[in-house]
């Protein structure tokens, strides 16, 4: 009974949004949601569409094909070049893109290598599919960087894929080309797939290059990109998204897509339409407003040195700051953070073992609730 | 007042587009259908600047009522901020001076209600037409697959004797064309009775190999991208920089 579900567990950012539910005048710093409203464009063009009557039926399963070839478009822009018709699907998030191609890539008892600390809900669609997630840490004296011969040391016979998210959620790490074409080659050396989650790819504060593995053709037949419209374009409910790679790997993801959602829901596929078409400027002005939140959320830090450190965040609208004084676990520090000061954290814990000792706090909330919520900090931690 | 704005905006860009395009007199290229035009309009940029001739593009979408006057004008969208929109519009009496207009302007037409074809060919005059794909695609404003062919025939009608049309051979409505225009026609396609053919269309590590057959000629590129779309694209491309070389220069 329940054996397949025996090894997932809820969300603890939910859990912990549920346990801040009950206070009043909480602030969460804990969802990472964007403070801000989709923006009026992409409404635009999904009232127009609503107006038109196109919105009520299935698309084809890979999703509409004006919408297949913007991506198309978007994706030549950033040195990747990919044919809309056979290797891009439009899938209902991130989370269904990575879902439908671990289900395609790998059998039961596979074995999935992914970083800690990492996007929590990562282990849970791993083991959903069957597989065993295997963790490498990363290091954090080093930026959070990976460390190729731990890597290594963790491929096993039953190795499928390496699969990582760039920027990295919860440390808002961008991994370098030298570091990426690293894993690259352990990948063409074992034959193993490489899954990359680019959904904070935009998140750009210095005009920093974020390369992508994707661009290289050789690795085509290996890489698995997914990307997602939540972040960037404050699209968290619309639940739209797309996966690429090379066709031979396409065709069969499309499979296990179309079991799991037939299609991605059409009228968020004209939202996401709105977002590549006119949404350029909104998210440039996104990040102004995330840019000086970060020097914001870390400045506020910064006046909390005995109690936290931190490595500076260079994307993604993530801090994930190592506790300094005596705690029992994250989890009960967290906790003890909600009861005492109303502000909802993420237990670094939940980003994996090697997460812990640290929590995660967005500044992808206002600047209002980012300053509320340290004054309560301040209050709490100044006999500490 | 939105809608009323609007009108007056469409009207204002519509007219200031025309007078330019009466002062300037640059050649007009333009590239219809529904799919692909954005990597045809591109291809044929590209070629047309190999040759070292001046060529502007639409950028993005910028092919409806709106978007295609500020592709002429070179200038931006102000999308649905007023704000925006006072500098543009300010901007676009500028522009009827300006300089060093383009040789050649290369535009997609976008189409997604019927008469939208006829209200853009009130502001141009194309010398060359490419259609490049009819399909189920953009049938937003369309009851059918012929109110949007209808569309097309609308836009060859308006080709003269002097003028070029390109035809997708591999699409039978687009075919049927031919019999609509007065223009000289030239068909590209994978079909053996194409004047300019795809004959090998390989995908390779790096891209695509292919080869196309035109005026007796056989070319072969190699290209980083993938997909048919994408060799349609180059015929395109092909045609034109060949025809503009013959013809224009």
């Amino acid at each position: 009974m329940f054996e397949r579900t025996k090894n997932l567990r809820l969300s603890i950012i939910k859990q912990i949004e549920l346990k801040a539910s009950v206070f009043p005048d909480a602030i969460s710093l804990a969802q990472g949601v964007p403070s801000f409203d989709t923006p009026v464009c992409v409404k635009r063009r999904v009232e127009r569409a609503l107006r038109r009557g196109v919105v009520a039926k299935y698309s084809l399963s890979p999703g509409l094909p004006e919408l297949r070839e913007l991506i198309e478009i978007q994706l030549e822009k950033e040195n990747m070049f990919y044919d809309w018709e056979k290797e891009i699907i439009v899938t209902a998030g991130t989370i269904e893109g990575i879902t439908a191609s671990i289900l395609a890539i790998t059998a039961p008892g596979d074995e999935i290598i992914i970083p800690e600390p990492t996007y929590t809900s990562y282990r849970e669609v791993i083991y959903l599919a069957g597989c065993k997630p295997v963790f490498v840490p990363l290091n954090e004296k080093k930026g959070w960087a990976f460390g190729l011969n731990e890597y290594e040391k963790a491929i096993t016979d039953r190795t499928k894929a390496i699969f990582f998210c760039n920027p990295n959620n919860p440390t808002g790490t961008i991994y370098s080309k030298e570091q990426q074409l690293g894993l690259a080659g352990l990948a063409k050396k074992y034959n193993l797939f490489i899954i990359t989650d680019e959904v904070y790819k935009d998140f750009v504060y210095n005009n920093e290059q974020i390369f992508s593995l994707a661009e290289i053709p050789d690795l085509r037949e290996q890489v698995i990109r997914i990307y997602g419209f939540s972040k960037a374009y404050a699209m968290t409910g619309w639940r739209v998204g797309y996966v690429h790679s090379d066709e031979k790997i396409i065709r069969e993801i499309v499979k296990v897509h179309d079991a799991l959602v037939t299609c991605a829901p059409v009228i968020s596929q004209y939202a996401a339409m709105g977002a590549l078409e006119m949404g350029e400027g909104d998210v440039e002005n996104f990040n102004k407003n995330y840019k000086k939140r970060r020097a914001l959320i870390c400045a506020r830090l910064d006046n909390l040195k005995n109690i936290f450190s931190y490595v500076y965040p260079q994307s993604a609208y993530y801090v994930f700051p190592k506790i300094k004084i005596n705690i029992k676990n994250a989890w009960d520090f967290s906790l003890e953070l909600l009861d005492k000061t109303h502000v909802a954290v993420v237990p670094g814990s939940a980003f994996g073992n090697n997460g812990e000792a640290h929590i995660r706090l967005s500044f992808g909330r206002s600047e209002e609730d980012i300053n509320t919520a340290f004054d309560r900090f301040d209050d709490y931690f100044k006999n500490a | 007042m939105k809608t009323f704005l609007k009108i007056l905006l469409k009207y204002y860009l519509k007219y200031i587009s025309k007078l330019i395009i009466f002062i300037h007199k640059p050649i007009i290229i333009v590239v219809a259908g529904s799919a692909n035009k954005y990597f045809v309009k591109q291809e044929i940029k590209n070629r047309l600047l190999e040759k070292d001739f001046s060529v502007r593009a639409n950028p993005k979408n910028f092919n409806t009522e709106i978007g295609m006057p500020l592709a002429i004008l070179n200038l931006p969208s102000g999308y649905n901020c007023y704000k925006k929109w006072l500098p543009i519009v300010y901007s676009a009496f500028k522009k009827i001076f300006q300089a060093n207009f383009p040789k050649f302007l290369v535009l997609s037409l976008g189409s997604s209600d019927p008469g939208d074809m006829k209200y853009l060919l009130k502001i141009i005059k194309p010398e060359i037409a490419v259609i490049t794909e009819i399909t189920q695609r953009y049938m937003e404003g369309f009851s059918d697959l012929n109110g949007l062919l209808n569309e097309y025939v609308c836009l060859v009608k308006k080709l003269n004797k002097k003028n070029l049309l390109l035809l997708n051979n591999d699409n039978l409505r687009i075919k049927s064309l031919e019999g609509d225009t007065k223009a000289k026609v030239i068909t590209f396609g994978f079909s053996s009775d194409s004047d300019c053919q795809a004959d090998i269309f390989k995908k390779i590590a790096s891209g695509q190999n292919i080869k196309i057959n035109f005026k007796n000629k056989s070319y072969n590129y190699n290209i980083k991208k993938f997909g048919k779309h994408h060799v349609y694209a180059q015929m395109a491309g092909l045609i034109i920089q060949a025809y503009v070389s013959e013809k224009i220069t």
